[in-house]
């Protein structure tokens, strides 16, 4: 007794089942990517259902792109009847030159096909080569940028003043808005946060010193140095990935043109100039964050204005400066060396990007530890 | 039957440029179905911009890119979609996404557009490979194949959906002499075999001549199409002198 798809689709089939077990499958209309899934799974239920032996198909009045190629190869190697010899009747020449395109051999390589796995402690060896080869390099381009930076000194006129200025300006001038609002809020925070536990011993005037010595001591810098790391290193690290996945410091090498000259002093040296300054700024930033919360506590300007006074002195603000000075050359060397570091392919700058970024925080936060214990050492 | 209708594509009036700047004013032309067109010109003629502008990728000034008889420059939405599935696109540099294996990248379309088991769109994926020459590189990283290796998983994945109509820019651009070759020889099996209707822009000579049926040449001066025909008729009677020192590879 034949049996006729009851769905409403442009490709219909009929399955009757003779005596011997040998199943008649008659295809008719249109099997394309849209007919194609509902079929596939409507037929493998049928066919399983039947319990054929030997299936014979007749394809006719079948049209198929691709789609339906797979469902007859499919059917022809016995996927819907495991273990039944499928003879498939009636495809057009064209069709039968496109299925044999079709390949079991293909798609069992790729079943079989899995990512290799490898050993913990094979990984563990590869990490730890990767990092020394990484250290080994950062020592090698703190020595070439460090003699590059010494060679310029003396002979000035060869650094490229006109790109130091460029980085200048868009990594410290129009950088001033977001160091303004970051550091005004954190100044502002830590006058509130500090607030509380000192009203607890009556010392709520010493919000201010607190809030001038950290803003000049770690803040100010640190703030600063993170801003450049985020907003001007990652730029030098996608602008020299991209000019290497460009090959364009394959050109100046073959040029006979250093790279770091070219190209990473002028950021470094504008790094080492404009940190400072964004320093200086993001601590006035952070004082004037601070300074209204004490007037809303009740303290008169001119009194917190002599609080910071005497507890600041100049020291303090050295201290902040010479910090600031190495971040900016830690940040802009660091995002230069990553940036050179480049690999290939389409991931290889965003990798290089984060990696600036990570490595820059990560080296400014290291440094500040370093200058922290010296300072306190030599305090005592 | 008019020349419209047996046209896959018709280009009517179509000014196109950037921002004020026109590169090619009112051109008009079609491809007929079936086969290989090739778009010629110098370089700076505006070529890919006009290749952009077939595509989709960019709105024209003026005038109208219609694919089997619809409007690409006026349909939205669905219609938009629906015009743009009968075609595929082979960009310059293969296009393949660097993070996916080879039969991935060519399945993707398949796992975006269908809903086919996924037994189904392996086994197309990797009939496609097959028939690019790949299969032995189904699970091999883009960055792990050779530039023409790149090019024929470019078209595997462009042919997956069995588009009429395939766009290539530059096939043979970076690729070696020997590569080159059997690339057109793969360019000429599918227009061949499979019916597909091949637009490309080229600079190959040897391409040229080995699978375009028919092909326009640009003028930048003119900003517009100078000539119209087959390779071996505009290399050997183009009424311009530069048209034919250019496809005999002279200077003028």
């Amino acid at each position: 007794m034949p049996v006729a798809t009851p769905v409403d689709l442009p490709v219909r089939w009929e399955l009757s089942v003779l005596p011997d077990g040998t199943g008649q499958l008659a295809l008719f209309g249109e099997l394309d990517a849209s007919s194609t899934p509902v079929a596939w799974r409507n037929l493998e239920a049928e066919l399983a259902a039947a319990r054929v032996s030997r299936l014979e198909v007749d394809v006719r009045q079948l049209v198929s792109d691709s789609a339906g190629l797979a469902l007859l190869y499919y059917l022809s190697v016995g996927g819907m009847t495991p273990g039944v010899r499928v003879n498939i009747t009636g495809l057009n020449p064209e069709l039968q030159h496109l299925l044999r395109s079709f390949s079991k051999e293909d798609f069992q390589a790729l079943q079989e096909h899995e990512p290799t796995c490898s050993l913990f402690v094979e990984d563990v060896g590869a990490a730890t080569s990767s990092w020394l080869g990484d250290l080994r390099q950062q020592i090698a381009f703190i020595g070439e940028v460090t003699l590059a930076v010494a060679a310029s000194l003396f002979r000035p006129r060869r650094m490229h003043w006109k790109e130091v200025f460029r980085v200048f300006e868009a990594a410290g001038v129009n950088a001033l808005p977001v160091v303004s609002l970051l550091t005004f809020l954190v100044g502002m925070v830590i006058a509130f946060e500090s607030a509380q536990p000192l009203a607890e011993f009556g010392a709520q005037v010493f919000v201010a010193n607190l809030l001038g010595l950290v803003m000049s001591r770690e803040l100010g810098p640190v703030m600063a140095a993170i801003m450049l790391a985020g907003r001007s290193g990652s730029s030098f690290a996608a602008e020299l990935g991209t000019m290497k996945v460009n090959e364009e410091l394959n050109a100046l090498e073959t040029m006979g043109l250093s790279p770091v000259q070219f190209l990473v002093i002028q950021r470094v040296v504008a790094g080492i100039l404009l940190t400072p300054v964004l320093t200086v700024y993001a601590m006035y930033a952070g004082l004037l964050g601070g300074i209204p919360v004490l007037l809303g506590l009740g303290f008169p300007l001119r009194m917190v204005l002599q609080q910071i006074q005497t507890s600041l002195h100049f020291g303090d603000l050295a201290e902040g400066l010479s910090k600031s000075v190495v971040f900016g050359a830690i940040v802009a060397a660091v995002s230069c060396l990553r940036g050179l570091q480049t690999g290939e392919g389409p991931r290889a700058v965003g990798e290089s990007t984060t990696r600036s970024v990570v490595s820059s925080i990560l080296l400014i936060i290291l440094a500040d530890a370093i200058f922290a214990s010296i300072t306190y050492t030599l305090r005592k | 039957m008019n020349g419209a209708t047996r046209n896959l594509i018709e280009v009517r009036d179509l000014t196109v440029g950037y921002g004020n700047r026109v590169v090619l004013e009112k051109i008009n032309f079609g491809v007929r179905k079936g086969e290989v067109f090739a778009i010629l010109g110098a370089s700076g003629s505006g070529k890919s911009t006009l290749l952009k502008h077939l595509i989709g990728l960019y709105q024209p000034l003026q005038g109208d890119v219609r694919i089997s008889g619809a409007s690409l420059v006026q349909a939205e939405g669905e219609d938009r979609l629906r015009i743009l599935r009968k075609f595929g696109v082979l960009y310059q540099s293969g296009a393949l996404f660097g993070s996916l294996t080879t039969v991935e990248n060519v399945r993707l379309p398949l796992d975006e557009f269908t809903e086919l088991p996924e037994v189904a769109k392996d086994l197309i994926a990797l009939s496609k490979l097959r028939l690019v020459g790949l299969e032995s590189a189904a699970t091999k990283l883009p960055a792990d194949l050779s530039g023409g290796m790149q090019k024929r998983a470019g078209i595997a994945r462009a042919i997956v959906m069995d588009p009429c109509l395939l766009f290539l820019d530059e096939p043979s651009a970076g690729l070696d002499p020997i590569t080159s070759a059997g690339l057109d020889a793969l360019i000429r099996e599918l227009a061949r075999g499979l019916g597909i209707t091949f637009v490309m822009v080229t600079h190959e000579l040897a391409s040229i001549y080995s699978v375009a049926d028919r092909a326009i040449v640009l003028d930048p001066q003119m900003r517009g199409i100078v000539a119209e025909g087959t390779p071996a008729w505009l290399r050997d009677h183009a009424p311009q002198p530069w048209v034919r020192h250019f496809l005999n590879r002279q200077v003028a």
